[in-house]
């Protein structure tokens, strides 16, 4: 996977700076874990929630743009995925990429990349659903316009994505935000390893503070806590800068 | 160039328009009069060529778009223009908007090396906006414009990719006089160079001033066509006549 | 004797080529200067979170990595998640503290070469006022049926763990059934129930290693001790480890998973085991080796090649 590379060097430079935040906090962890851990969930994540859009957004303006029956039923069930519980979503892919399932034989159980899959699944819905609903909010003249001028379907959908983007990127952070903060399916297809230098393999910062919290170990936990809403904050904060105004759609 | 044979088109169950022949050819003004909501926005997307009539023929130049292969159909349909009673600009600059059409008939790989502005489409895009008094307005963004400024635009976006026929649906409905005088001016720019115009409007005084021909659509579909001064001074049908007096009451 | 014998025979297995993925690899036994043919390989571990929170794997892994230049991804879930684990091929080797799961899995097939590894032991622990007075006592059953008479509020994990099974047992061999608002199940994990029996001032049975490393945190103190500290066997709590069965599922890492087996079963990281300390506290004592016969740490408990259906 391309992004290989980043989330190697990632985990220095993150650790970095969250180990001294950490410690400054009150929780004393082994040189290079958080890095490693915040390294991991971003990989997972950004991945999954970036192959999420390539299909999502496409689906949710061929949606929107296209008359045809079944369309009312077709939007209950984006609408639904949108709270299915991430621990089922798991089970489902842990069947799947078992040595027992039909993708047995790609080995993907225990890996990062069985992760993205789940959190993909995860991702999907909630960006289909927003993007579908403020594709449907642009102005029937605007979509007339595109087409009447000479523009092909594909023509009409880009002008559409781009009068919507700000809608899609909301789509796309609250993506962003269920895929991040789960803890359900990454903890079962993933199985929360690290090495034994405590360096993560599949360890995300949910499923770490999943372990602090099984531990007892509360305080911990609750440091780790604020270092994910802090990666969050962040990451909502450089979207919206991006797009030079708020998230109106 | 641009004829519509004996066309009828519904909507479901309900019929809009039955049996109607109108035709425009280069450099020609055309106005459809007739009152609200009797068919002619849809007859107009027809002679668009974006809605396919239930019945009869419509041809640009002798060819049928709905009996072509959809690369002709494409090609037909690019021919046209239509401008509609919004402006609904897209977001961007005007020129960006202007631009539109200009951008769509180019190849991928051209599109996409001149993300920002297209390269070589700057002189239509001025030349476009000069006609509607707008070139001064070139960088600014499209939603700082006035409802009239607006309309101007929308006006220039469909000329600058040089259509033959352009189809304007209550283009000046919404317009103070000013703006409207820029419009119908722009209308005769646009049959000088050999255009051919059809203008649907409610407007009777406004198609006396802009247009060759005019075709009357009351319900029952297109009852006259003919020169305007013929139809305003002395209307053949009688059902013309009484609307244009004013006397058909809807 | 056995024991050391068999270890040492995986050892060198493990150093040999074993025309394993790479067939064309090294001949006889590696020099010092030739890795292993397994080396890049992964093998997964499944164990228990009791096992794995206590540190000990961690602490004793890279010594194993380093050896064969291999990775070890331990997985902590839960004993029957461990052990269904493996039984689906996903682990390659299963380390649990369930005697009963354990033989079940190795009767079904899914098992080969099990191994006692180390063991500990439970305890009882209650606030220090010891409402129901439990302290000292010789039977922990006795202390459970006291508990449940009293009333006292006890904290059960209720998760099918191995603390859980065990914690069953003891009510199963004291004749008592559990229940009624003073019982409470957590559906948790150790650290969590000890923190909630805590708070309530109530009873719960514990691995020594997970109290001891919350002890710190927490008021509760222990009331029956376990075998390590003189108190009744049955609340011993023995670690085996097992290699998932390559004849059950083809690609099961067997060859490392052997080897690892045959590491853990060493001496030397035996040795290594005993000398794992939390809070200044030994944790586990090492079973595997010994200088006299264990047989029964290969099949399960109570087998005899005089069953007719062997």
């Amino acid at each position: 996977m391309p992004l290989e590379p980043v989330a190697q060097l990632a985990p220095a430079l993150l650790d970095a700076g969250a180990g001294p935040a950490t410690s400054l906090l009150g929780a004393s962890f082994r040189e290079g874990y958080v890095g490693s851990i915040v390294a991991v969930s971003l990989y997972v994540s950004l991945t999954a929630v970036a192959l999420s859009t390539l299909v999502s957004v496409p689906a949710a303006v061929a949606i929107g743009l296209t008359d045809f029956p079944g369309k009312g039923f077709v939007k209950s069930v984006v609408n639904t995925g949108m709270g299915f519980p991430s621990v089922v979503v798991g089970l489902v892919v842990l069947f799947a990429v078992s040595n027992q399932g039909p993708l047995g034989s790609l080995e993907l159980i225990f890996t990062r990349e069985a992760m993205i899959m789940s959190q993909f699944v995860l991702a999907t819905p909630p960006i289909t659903a927003i993007s579908l609903a403020a594709v449907s909010g642009v102005d029937d003249g605007v979509r007339d316009a595109a087409r009447v001028l000479g523009g092909t379907r594909v023509d009409v959908a880009l002008v559409v994505i781009k009068e919507a983007r700000y809608g899609i990127a909301t789509a796309v952070l609250a993506g962003f935000g269920r895929a991040i903060s789960e803890v359900g399916s990454v903890l079962i297809v993933g199985g929360n390893i690290t090495s034994a230098d405590g360096i993560s393999k599949t360890r995300t910062l949910t499923t770490a503070i999943q372990l602090e919290a099984r531990q007892g170990r509360y305080e911990t936990a609750m440091v780790l806590g604020a270092v994910l809403v802090a990666l969050v904050l962040t990451v909502n904060a450089v979207v919206v800068r991006f797009g030079d105004r708020g998230v109106t759609g | 160039m641009l004829r519509a044979t004996n066309v009828s088109r519904s909507y479901g169950d309900e019929p809009v328009f039955r049996d109607l022949t109108i035709d425009v050819d280069a450099g020609e003004v055309v106005a459809v009069i007739g009152p609200s909501g009797v068919g002619k926005t849809t007859l107009l997307r027809t002679l668009a060529l974006s809605l396919e009539p239930d019945e009869g023929t419509v041809t640009l130049d002798g060819t049928d778009p709905w009996a072509a292969d959809e690369a002709e159909r494409l090609a037909l349909r690019r021919r046209v223009g239509m401008v509609f009673q919004e402006a609904s600009l897209f977001d961007g600059t005007v020129a960006r908007n202007v631009e539109y059409g200009l951008r769509v008939r180019r190849s991928w790989s051209e599109r996409l090396a001149s993300l920002v502005r297209l390269n070589g489409a700057a002189d239509a895009v001025r030349e476009s906006l000069d006609v509607v008094g707008l070139a001064d307005k070139t960088d600014q963004p499209a939603d700082s414009l006035s409802g009239g400024e607006a309309q101007r635009v929308s006006f220039a976006r469909a000329l600058a990719y040089e259509p033959d026929v352009l189809l304007l649906d209550e283009p000046s409905s919404d317009l103070d006089p000013r703006n409207t005088a820029v419009i119908e001016d722009a209308v005769g720019e646009a049959s000088d160079r050999g255009i051919g115009v059809v203008v649907a409007t409610h407007d009777m005084h406004q198609a006396e001033r802009v247009a060759d021909r005019v075709a009357v659509l009351l319900d029952d579909g297109i009852t006259e066509v003919g020169p305007t001064e013929e139809i305003f001074e002395d209307p053949a049908d009688e059902r013309t006549r009484k609307f244009i007096s004013g006397e058909l009451v809807y | 004797m056995a024991a050391l014998g068999a270890g040492t025979i995986v050892g060198t297995a493990g150093c040999s080529s074993t025309g394993g993925s790479d067939g064309g690899g090294s001949g006889g036994n590696g020099t010092a200067d030739e890795m292993p043919s397994v080396a890049g390989e992964t093998l997964t571990l499944t164990t228990t979170t009791s096992t794995y929170d206590t540190g000990l794997l961690d602490e004793i892994h890279t010594d194993f990595e380093e050896m064969y230049g291999v990775t070890v991804d331990a997985v902590a879930q839960g004993t029957g998640a461990a052990l269904e684990t493996a039984r689906n091929g996903d682990s390659d080797i299963v380390m649990v503290h369930a005697r009963g799961l354990e033989d079940e899995f190795m009767r079904n097939g899914y098992g080969v070469n099990r191994r006692d590894l180390m063991f500990n032991d439970f305890v009882i622990v209650g606030p220090a006022d010891d409402p129901a007075g439990i302290e000292g006592m010789g039977s922990a059953t006795e202390a459970l049926t006291t508990i449940a008479e009293a009333q006292a509020p006890f904290v059960s994990r209720g998760d099918n763990s191995g603390t859980h099974t065990k914690e069953l047992n003891l009510w199963d061999a004291a004749g008592t059934d559990p229940g009624g608002d003073w019982y409470q199940e957590t559906g948790t994990g150790m650290g969590e129930a000890l923190n909630v029996a805590n708070q309530q001032g109530a009873y719960t049975l514990s691995d020594r290693g997970t109290f001891i490393s919350q002890r710190s945190e927490i008021d509760l103190t222990i009331l029956v001790q376990g075998p390590i500290e003189g108190g009744p066997e049955i609340l011993a709590n023995p670690y085996g480890v097992m290699a998932v069965n390559p004849g059950v599922h083809e690609n099961a890492n067997y060859d490392l998973a052997m080897a690892y087996i045959g590491w853990i079963t060493s001496p030397g990281v035996q040795n290594a085991i005993s000398d794992y300390q939390v809070n200044g506290e030994q944790l586990f004592f090492p079973e595997a080796v010994s200088e006299d016969p264990d047989f029964q740490q290969y099949v399960p408990e109570g087998w005899s090649s005089d069953d007719a259906d062997a």
